[in-house]
């Protein structure tokens, strides 16, 4: 059943290696079509009344991957050679793609052309790796179309013009995407074909060009050659572009070969680099480093324009008189900058993406139903307007929707993209919640079924075993309790503090010993590491774990016994710690209060029962605890919460108000601090070399650049003490909770 | 770096998860010695070459007359790797796969009844690409079996890891390189007795236990298959005489 | 190494003298040959040479590295062999570094000349990419697998036929306008340069043995030798090294016998093995 088969390749890893990698080559790789008699295969995708089985090239999947996701396409056949080089171009796009072979809804096989006996070519000499591969892909379809016979119709769709040419001499049935889109006669699945980029096979529909009237708006970019060579002799830089998200005209991109970001000011210069591209900078000439503060007059250029592209077709191409760089130098020539300033020269990887927002208000064109131009805004102020083609612009005019870029050429001001999908009508409250969270790209799927399969047998209750496990201390005993906010669901800490016959306390915080359900490696950790945390919205939570583990199993819920793991000290009544330990336990919550109630429990003198004294006991330890870290020079960083008036009957938000902060919130604060601290002490005596602590030393870099002059290094009371200006200090507070 | 295709469950060569690369075992390789073969798995390629049983040579290393001395050096050729780097002779790692291979032999070779005599199994690695050891083993059974030195059983080796939470049979050596856990197996294959065992990396019990199974799952389909060029040769041998 | 008795020793000799040895050979006669091309395929060329029942492998791996500094304009190449232990049981362990040391020297000798790099059979020169910066380094190395006598002469052909295997990668220079940098060099997936082995020599090594001389010895032949001249000439007839060894001492008019006859035996040896390269590629 093997045969073997040795290709030679050689690698260049500083040194030229000869590399030998065996390449089997099989006869029992099934067709995966239910019409096929011949291959013995578990699993038929491909539909016995398939009308067509599609044969799909790279580029096809490259670039009309939103088209691929529609349900109206379906049969596809992904042939081995086609995801290598997928994955190797786009890994975004690869993952899409094999979500879509792995989900079994849907009718896409794939197939190993690589390994196939009858379907595995060897590169011919002067060939080049591209040709080869689309030679190969032409053999296989060859291959379906004879294994399958007549029955059925194998086509390969490819936009590539001249292997289609060949194809067709070879016997092999191959159409384009947009005239076999065209075929399937759903004209509104025709708005989600990728705009074709040069060298494919034009759409017929193109606009007419008229080069003669078209004017090159942005310099073409370097080739990739010159680029590496550039970057090699350090005439061009290499970086991130980061697009400034209040000023989309202006960017910076950092680079290690300067040492320093380098500012890009206006589109032009940034040269459809989009946030996010790795591109190539050329430096300008020093005396046109300046700060620009020309971006008003670019912005104004760019709303001056937008009732010119209002008309389908219309020529939003036209030159713009102003020069930008011109008019840079023009307005602020004076204020030379030692910040290095450049242009984009190239663009090493794009980082396309698709976009939510809504098209540009325009009056339908006459004759709607017909293919509309429109200009499409994105949310993100960081990304140009896009222009679109649709023939459903009635229906996406007032409504959020996802579009993708295609190609952005030096001719058009805009780049170019296709509609994806509507989300729903602006304003809509679900609408504009699922634009946020796309935004920030948050996964709001369910948990998989293999996700859930991890969590432990509910309903959950303390085993024997549990008990036996040495390294878990019994505290169910000690009066431990939670204070959270009311309605809290998923309590993960709880405290207690109960006074020693020597005048000490002993106080315990107690975290939900989640690692005791989530074993690293398993679909569930995998799935948490990847969404990170939990978001909360206003009227929705999207978990990192799955609800039954964070509302009950791990959740320190009153008169339950749950695993923890606690921090354990003596103290003195001046908060001094005596002795600290750590370990797994089992504790029993004897009340989930709410700050309120715990609050109203301390404020009330009438109150001495246990519980109450443990409160004060314990809020009075806190205030020689904040007291004293205050002293040490501590930021409060916590900026001002916000919380939520929601509509009883309809849950939708009706006010907001600044969250009030009782003392019993910053009681709760003080020791989750003081058990952070004590963990951090701990994993750094034991883990020096390994610890992964926060350490804000750029604070006073940055204090620097604010003109403060902190005295001595960050963390000493001078530090705090200079910073006396309000907005610095908001800064300051800015940068170190948002550091990214 | 997905070693096995989810898709599709091919490995990079194109194998299954639970297939062996291609075997190759050829007798009498070299016409000097007692008994020769050159035994491949896939790009993996040694010979072993057996001297004796002779007179001990060294009686130094004699330690008990009454039975032979299994003596066993492993080599790699200067070309066998894809980088040449001249290392020096009887360095540490062929030291360990030396003593490994004359440890397996010997629980199969029949020693009380060659006493005050010596056995010296030689094994040089032509191409490496990953399982050295096992190919070394089992090239060492073919030529101790040309050299009709008796023996309890065939002792045959394979190794197997797990990567993408696969078990994966006969590792090449990007996949032995892949970091996973890759457990060498041999066995001597009529009883069923496991005479080699080594494992490089951490994993867990139940997983480990299907990992050995695969590689002793390998071990035996290797069993067949030098029986049947033990076979093949026999008849050869037979046709020869008339 | 070889126990032979009286009688035996006799006999040899003694058939040697009327030109009939033991194996019915004459004295001027090789053992049947056999070559295979691309036996190790991780290497750029490769080659096993069987002589009787002696068996070599030859591989070449090139491997781009900087010429030196007093030959700029040359590439490097070494030589190392290595008696496997599966030839014999004297091989093992440190058993072997005297005689692979030997035959080492002995190759280097009649293949790459002297320290300078002049004379070499190998062309040097061809082995460069940029003067000065950049050049091919050959690694040539032998492994005896199995040993049955005349070890050399089947190295230098097994070495010989692996050349005319080889292909090093065709080499794109992009020379960069500073020339103090290194240049950017650009090695081909698919092109393969062809090595000239037109002048690549073969061995020769004559035994004498009692009066006569015999060529591809056996070792119970070597055993009764007095002295070997090993002669290597090339294609042209040139005679690009020389080697004698053995106790005895030579008269000169006798080596210069021994060399003219190396080579005319070695015409003959060498169209030999041209046509098993040529069948073994044709095979391949």
């Amino acid at each position: 059943m093997l045969q073997s088969k040795t290709f030679v390749k050689k690698t260049k890893a500083g040194r030229v290696q000869k590399v030998v990698r065996e390449h089997y080559l099989r006869d029992d790789i099934p067709c995966g079509a239910a019409s096929c008699s011949a291959c013995a295969a578990v699993e038929h995708p491909l539909a016995a009344d398939a009308a067509a089985i599609l044969v799909v090239d790279t580029n096809v999947v490259l670039h009309q991957i939103d088209l691929l996701e529609n349900p109206a396409i379906e049969d596809v056949v992904l042939l081995s050679v086609v995801l290598d080089e997928v994955k190797n171009k786009n890994l975004s796009v690869f993952n899409r793609i094999k979500a879509l072979c792995s989900n079994k809804a849907r009718r896409f096989f794939v197939f190993t052309n690589e390994h196939h006996r009858d379907t595995y070519i060897k590169e011919m000499v002067g060939e080049g790796p591209n040709d080869r591969n689309d030679r190969a892909i032409r053999v296989a379809t060859r291959w379906y179309q004879s294994h399958l016979g007549d029955n059925v119709k194998v086509l390969l769709i490819t936009n590539d013009r001249d292997n289609k040419r060949k194809a067709i001499e070879e016997g092999i049935n191959a159409d384009t995407v947009e005239s076999y889109v065209r075929s399937l006669a759903q004209p509104g699945l025709l708005d989600l074909v990728a705009v074709s980029t040069s060298g494919d096979v034009a759409m017929e529909d193109v606009e007419d060009l008229r080069p003669s009237k078209r004017k090159v708006i942005y310099s073409e970019h370097k080739p990739m050659s010159e680029i590496t060579s550039g970057l090699r002799c350090g005439i061009y830089h290499q970086g991130k572009l980061r697009v400034n998200r209040y000023n989309p005209f202006e960017a910076y991109v950092g680079s290690e070969s300067i040492g320093d970001e380098i500012v890009i000011h206006g589109r032009s210069n940034m040269n459809r680099a989009f946030d996010g591209d790795i591109v190539a900078v050329e430096l300008l000439p020093q005396d046109q480093w300046h700060e620009s503060k020309s971006f008003i007059a670019d912005d104004d250029e760019d709303y001056a324009e937008e009732d010119v592209h209002l008309a389908p077709n219309s020529a939003d191409d036209a030159p713009r008189n102003t020069n930008h760089t011109q008019s840079t130098v023009a307005s602020s020539a004076a204020a030379v900058s030692s910040r290095p300033v450049g242009r984009v020269v190239g663009i090493i990887k794009r980082n396309w993406n698709s976009y939510c927002g809504s098209l540009e208000p325009m009056p339908m064109p006459a004759g709607s139903g017909g293919i509309a131009h429109a200009l499409f805004v994105s949310k993100d102020r960081r990304i140009p307007k896009i222009r679109i083609q649709t023939r459903q612009l009635g229906n996406l005019l007032d409504k959020r929707i996802i579009v993708a870029v295609d190609l952005w050429d030096v001719l058009s001001r805009y780049p170019s993209g296709h509609y994806v999908r509507t989300i729903g009508d602006i304003g809509d409250k679900d609408t504009e919640t699922e634009v946020v969270l796309i935004e920030n790209d948050i996964n709001t799927r369910p948990f998989s079924t293999q996700v859930l399969a991890c969590l432990p047998p509910l309903p959950w209750t303390l085993s024997p075993e549990d008990l036996a496990n040495r390294n878990r201390q019994d505290l169910r005993h000690v009066r431990v309790f939670s204070v959270d906010p009311p309605g809290c669901r998923d309590i993960d800490d709880a405290l207690h503090c109960t006074p020693l016959p020597n005048g000490n306390f002993e106080v315990g915080v107690h975290i939900a010993d989640v690692t005791n359900f989530v074993h690293p490696g398993t679909p569930l950790d995998e799935e948490a590491t990847q969404r990170g945390t939990s978001v909360y919205l206003v009227g929705q939570r999207i978990d990192m774990l799955p609800k039954p583990l964070t509302e009950d199993v791990c959740s320190l819920r009153a008169d339950v016994e749950r695993l923890a793991f606690s921090v354990v000290w003596e103290m003195t009544p001046h908060a001094d710690i005596i002795s600290t330990r750590y370990t797994k336990s089992v504790i029993k919550s004897c009340a989930a209060m709410s700050y309120v109630e715990a609050q109203a429990r301390m404020d009330d003198s009438r109150m001495v029962d246990p519980l109450t004294v443990d409160l004060r006991n314990l809020n009075s330890l806190a205030k020689i605890m904040r007291h004293r870290r205050c002293e040490r020079g501590a930021l409060t960083l916590a900026s001002a919460e916000v919380k939520f008036e929601i509509d009883s009957e309809t849950h939708d938000p009706l006010d907001i108000g600044i969250y009030q902060i009782r003392e019993a919130n910053q009681m709760i604060e003080e020791f989750m601090l003081a058990a952070n601290i004590s963990v951090a002490e701990k994993i750094l005596k034991h883990f020096p070399l390994c610890s992964l602590l926060r350490f804000l030393n750029q604070l006073s870099g940055l204090a620097q650049k604010l003109e403060f002059e902190p005295n001595s290094s960050f963390g000493r009371p001078t530090f705090s003490e200079s910073v006396d200006s309000r907005q610095c200090l908001q800064i300051v507070r800015l940068v170190a909770i948002n550091r990214d | 770096m997905e070693y096995v295709n989810p898709l599709t469950g091919f490995r990079v060569d194109g194998r299954r998860p639970n297939e062996m690369r291609q075997l190759k075992g050829e007798i009498g390789v070299v016409a000097k010695a007692d008994g020769s073969a050159l035994f491949e798995m896939g790009n993996t390629r040694v010979i072993a070459a057996v001297y004796g049983p002779r007179e001990v040579q060294n009686k130094g290393q004699q330690v008990n007359s009454k039975e032979a001395l299994v003596r066993c050096e492993y080599r790699m050729a200067e070309f066998s790797t894809g980088d040449r780097r001249r290392k020096p002779k009887g360095d540490r790692r062929s030291t360990e796969i030396s003593l490994v291979i004359r440890q397996t032999m010997e629980a199969s070779i029949l020693t009380h009844l060659m006493p005050r005599s010596q056995i010296d199994i030689f094994v040089q690695v032509l191409q490496a690409d990953g399982g050295t050891r096992s190919a070394c083993i089992n090239a060492a059974t073919l030529a101790l079996a040309d050299a009709g030195i008796p023996m309890r059983d065939i002792v045959t080796s394979c190794s197997a890891g797990y990567l993408c939470s696969i078990p994966l049979l006969d590792l090449n050596y990007i996949e032995d390189s892949a970091g996973g856990p890759d457990v060498t197996v041999g066995i001597l294959a009529k009883m069923d007795k496991v005479t080699l065992l080594q494992m490089d990396a951490k994993l867990p019990m139940d997983t480990f236990e299907n990992v050995m199974e695969l590689a002793i799952e390998g071990c035996k389909a290797i069993a067949n298959y030098i029986r049947e060029v033990l076979l093949e040769n026999t008849k050869q041998l037979e046709c020869q005489r008339g | 190494m070889v126990g032979l008795s009286e009688g035996e020793k006799h006999f040899i000799r003694g058939g040697i003298s009327q030109d009939l040895r033991a194996d019915g050979r004459r004295r001027l006669q090789f053992r049947a040959v056999s070559v295979e091309t691309g036996v190790i395929p991780q290497a750029n060329g490769s080659a096993r040479v069987r002589l009787g029942a002696t068996e070599v492998i030859a591989s070449v791996k090139a491997e781009l590295g900087k010429p030196s500094i007093l030959h700029p304009d040359k590439g490097k190449v070494s030589i190392f062999v290595d008696c496997s232990p599966t030839a014999a049981p004297m091989f093992e362990g440190r058993g072997s570094e005297e005689l692979s040391t030997e035959l080492s020297v002995a190759l280097q000798r009649c293949l790459l000349g002297g320290k300078s790099g002049a004379g070499a059979a190998i062309d040097l020169s061809s082995l460069i990419v940029v003067d000065g910066k950049v050049c091919w380094d050959l690694y040539i190395d032998g492994l005896v697998v199995s040993s049955d006598g005349n070890l050399l002469d089947a190295l230098a052909s097994a070495i010989k036929v692996a050349l005319s295997d080889t292909g090093i990668p065709k080499v794109n220079v992009s020379l960069s306008a500073a020339t103090e940098e290194e240049p950017e060099v650009d090695v081909s997936d698919e092109e393969f340069v062809q090595f000239d082995t037109s002048s690549v020599p073969v061995i020769v090594t004559l035994t004498k043995v009692g009066k006569d001389y015999i060529v591809d010895a056996t070792p119970e032949e070597e055993s009764q030798m007095s002295s070997a001249v090993s002669v290597s000439v090339n294609r042209h007839g040139k005679i690009c090294g020389l080697t004698k060894r053995g106790g005895a001492g030579l008269d000169p008019s006798v080596i210069f016998d021994m060399i003219s006859v190396a080579k005319h035996v070695s015409q003959q040896f060498l169209s030999l093995l041209d046509s098993e390269i040529a069948s073994a590629e044709a095979a391949e």
